[in-house]
């Protein structure tokens, strides 16, 4: 356990203090000595963990899981909200914890994916109890990030929270899944209110329409939070978050970009979900500066390894941008295309469309910014944005792995692949693929595919 | 004698509308949901169609080519039937409401968006109606509907176009009504396959022609005595969606000795549950008719207790002993709530059977083993 948590970047001190919290919250997610065993290995292999920043993103992300588990075992009485698939809800919960240590609110779906998942390697029997409910395995293909949220609450690996929250920003189901919980167990719940109507004309520039109604039903959402916590959440506190996780984002946009002009590529793109649940987590004020610095600390030092033409690819290895985030409970795909000598250099969902307009209003300026997200485009928009990414990009190919059980994004995958080809004559390798489900990894099958990929993409594409 | 001049109304209806087409008049298909006002549409001077066809194994198998199998047989249909261009309704269209609903809908506008297809407006719907704010929202996108209609038509819509427009189609739903509660009788004196076919006419018949073929159906029926008694169990049919000619269900429970008596389903039968109040700001009305007082889709939130209470009292008023769940494949929303309610029914002593299908005639033989088997043991 000690060489574990030394390699998610806690000093021994900390270790020392935390270790019988670290243990009880592990015991209670089921993790044995055989998968802490399985975590050092997969860490090792998947993730590179001789980089200090990256430790210390680790570390935040343990800590935050241990503080879920154990949130109604420790004697307070703290008020617990979760998040679940709602972008934004970040913004609130820092203003939250910077203000009362009464309050406990966490998006823990996506710590929960990357410690048991991506790091145990143990998130499948979540899944199974997911199936045994209404999320049942098959044709349907029920979305693998909804099973590990029921899943995760049926069990009992999180305690019943005071406020369940989501949107449909992106999908349907986790609201439906919201309803059931609701009307199955009684989990008091929330909807953030949404509407994607937004016509082709209507392109470029967001929409003050459709901010608004995210503006005012996020308002809404506030005011519901203060009545359950007692704290009240000013406009001022927002827009000092808002700023605050600017600067994050800054910094994860200035390691990314030094990731994709760099050849070879300095980092496996396994990473990426790490990143994405970093701009997730339930940060104080000081932890999102504290994020900030990690992720400096990374760029440093991959700046070292870059000047020293170091890599994780072959230098001239065809670059790719993939479609979709990486897979939240698996590293596995991402590695494998670092194995077999792909550069994915980015994803899509990386970078926002860019956008003028501005608001003063914490609100407005969220609901504008959240139109310019790739996955909340409409395919009028989306699909130019591709193409301009992958111009920008300089790529030789477009992995397409479509998450199957997201019925928002999965219908895109074809016409991305007849955009791509017939614009920039780019190899596109369509994949079914589950984000969040470790059993649809097929290693040979997957392994074969990519080479076949490759091969394709140094046929088409010339001198680099 | 209606229902013959109603069906060659049907088969002529093609030839009409193309011959409207060629005198100007616009036709402006929208999908199904019960959450566009056809009102509007018909006071534009436009014939409103609501393309709903469902069930042929090939329109949905050939939308392969543009999207995977995940998106639900009836979404891959309307790409289909698009792409077949056998379809007479699907190719005459000038101009499409998509409303925002399911994911599945939803992307079929966003892919004819992207093609260029046609001219398309997205009526934007807010997912939940508790908040003056989320009113307001689809209040403001019917009156953009309705300019956008305005100049697409070149007819300006006036209160009183519009007023005469309500008044058709809450006559339209009136009867529908109670043609519905006719059903309530037992042996009920209208097959559950006639009633879909004459709510489905609704959707593409002329609506001033459909309001008499229904008034003279509901003068006939109502003066009709049930024949003796019958066995048949009485049969609720809920689920997401029954597309125009997606009618095995419906045979088979027949021909298996069932009787359904009442349907509730989101995509595929009209509402008529509600009139629209025909007074004061109609868009108000209309907005509180089509989003605040009906029964809500699974696609809206908080629904499923909402759907779940109309279900029941659908039971009681039409004294039903067993529910059908008929849902085609892929649809996440329904599939989920399928579970809760056969929890549900079976806390209230009701037998429930849940049916899947991808509209492939391969399921049919399954079908109907377990709509056979359901139908004896409702039968006891």
């Amino acid at each position: 356990m000690i060489e574990l948590l030394k390699l998610c970047g806690f000093e021994e001190e900390e270790i020392k203090s935390e270790l019988p919290r670290i243990e009880k919250s592990f015991n209670k997610l089921g993790i044995n000595a055989e998968d802490i065993e399985r975590g050092k290995q997969r860490l090792k292999k998947y993730y590179d963990i001789e980089l200090k920043g990256l430790r210390k993103v680790l570390r935040l992300c343990v800590k935050e899981l241990v503080n879920a588990v154990l949130v109604r075992d420790e004697g307070d009485d703290k008020k617990v909200i979760y998040g679940f698939m709602s972008p934004g809800i970040d913004l609130i919960f820092t203003a939250l914890v910077s203000k009362s240590n009464k309050v406990f609110p966490i998006s823990q779906s996506w710590v929960f994916q990357i410690v048991v998942g991506c790091i145990f390697g143990k998130i499948e029997p979540i899944m199974e109890e997911a199936e045994k409910k209404w999320l049942k395995a098959g044709l349907v293909a029920h979305c693998a990030n909804i099973k590990t949220l029921v899943g995760s609450l049926t069990l009992g690996l999180f305690p019943k929270p005071d406020l369940l929250v989501t949107t449909g920003f992106l999908c349907e189901a986790a609201p439906k899944t919201l309803d059931l919980l609701h009307e199955l167990y009684d989990i008091p719940v929330w909807f953030i209110d949404a509407c994607k109507d937004r016509e082709s004309w209507e392109y470029p520039e967001p929409t003050d329409r459709i901010a608004s109604l995210t503006a005012k039903s996020l308002r809404r959402l506030v005011e519901k939070i203060q009545e359950v916590t007692g704290v009240e959440i000013t406009d001022g506190m927002l827009s000092d978050v808002m700023d605050a996780k600017d600067k994050l984002g800054d910094a994860l946009g200035r390691l990314r970009e030094l990731v994709e002009s760099s050849d070879p590529l300095p980092l496996s793109p396994s990473h990426e979900n790490i990143w994405m649940c970093l701009n997730s987590l339930t940060l104080s004020m000081e932890g999102i500066a504290e994020a900030t610095e990690a992720i400096n600390t990374l760029y440093g030092e991959l700046s070292q390894r870059v000047a020293r033409g170091l890599g994780v690819v072959e230098k001239g290895a065809p670059r790719v941008l993939a479609i979709l985030p990486a897979g939240q409970t698996d590293p596995r795909l991402e590695y494998l295309a670092c194995e077999v000598g792909i550069a994915i250099v980015a994803l899509d969902t990386n970078s926002e469309a860019p956008y003028k307009k501005r608001s003063k209003d914490p609100y407005m300026r969220f609901g504008l910014q959240l139109q310019q997200a790739p996955l909340d485009l409409t395919l009028t928009r989306r699909i130019p944005f591709i193409i301009e990414q992958c111009k920008k990009l300089n790529v030789d190919g477009v992995l397409d792995r479509y998450h199957a059980g997201c019925r928002s994004v999965v219908a895109d995958a074809l016409i991305i692949k007849e955009a791509v080809k017939k614009e920039l004559g780019l190899p596109v390798l369509v994949m079914e693929w589950e984000n969040f489900d470790p059993r649809v990894y097929d290693h040979e099958q997957f392994r074969r595919r990519l080479e076949v990929f490759k091969t394709m993409m140094r046929k088409t594409l010339p001198e680099h | 004698m209606w229902d013959k001049l109603l069906a060659a109304h049907l088969s002529d209806r093609p030839a009409e509308l193309k011959k409207a087409k060629e005198n100007g008049v616009k036709i402006v298909g929208y999908f199904p949901g019960n959450y566009v006002p056809e009102e509007i549409i018909y006071a534009s001077g436009a014939i409103p169609l609501c393309l709903m066809h469902g069930g042929n194994p090939r329109a949905a198998d050939v939308a392969l080519s543009v999207v995977p199998q995940i998106i639900c047989p009836f979404a891959r249909s309307q790409i289909g039937e698009r792409l077949l261009k056998k379809n007479p309704y699907y190719n005459m269209i000038d101009m499409l409401v998509a409303p925002i609903t399911c994911q599945h809908l939803k992307k079929v506008a966003e892919i004819w968006e992207y093609h260029r297809e046609l001219d398309i407006f997205k009526l934007g719907i807010p997912q939940q109606y508790g908040n003056a704010f989320e009113v307001e929202y689809y209040t403001d996108r019917l009156k953009v509907l309705r300019d956008r209609l305005q100049a697409f038509t070149g007819n300006k819509i006036t209160d009183e176009s519009l007023s005469n427009s309500i008044e058709l189609y809450n006559r339209m739903r009136e009867l529908l009504r109670k043609i519905s509660f006719i059903r309530r009788t037992s042996p009920s004196l209208l097959s559950a396959l006639d009633f879909v076919k004459l709510n489905h006419a609704c959707c593409y018949a002329d609506p001033a022609f459909v309001v008499k073929a229904l008034d003279s159906i509901y003068q006939e029926l109502k003066h009709m005595q049930p024949t003796a008694e019958n066995n048949a169990p009485r049969i609720l049919l809920l689920g997401p969606n029954l597309g125009y000619g997606d009618y095995t269900v419906l045979e088979l429970v027949q021909a298996a000795g069932g009787e359904i008596v009442i349907e509730e389903i989101c995509e595929g039968v009209k509402y008529y549950w509600h009139d629209v109040e025909n007074k004061g700001d109609l868009f108000h009305s209309l907005t509180k008719a089509y989003l605040v007082d009906r029964v809500p889709c699974a696609f809206m939130r908080n629904s499923a207790k909402k759907r779940l209470d109309f279900a029941l009292k659908l039971i009681k008023d039409f004294n039903v002993s067993g529910v059908i769940w008929y849902e085609l494949l892929c649809c996440e929303t329904y599939d989920a709530e399928a579970y809760l309610f056969a929890q549900r029914m079976e806390e209230n002593n009701i037998p429930m059977l849940v049916l899947e299908s991808d509209y492939t005639t391969a399921a049919t033989g399954q079908l109907k083993t377990r709509i056979e088997a359901f139908i004896e043991i409702l039968k006891g």
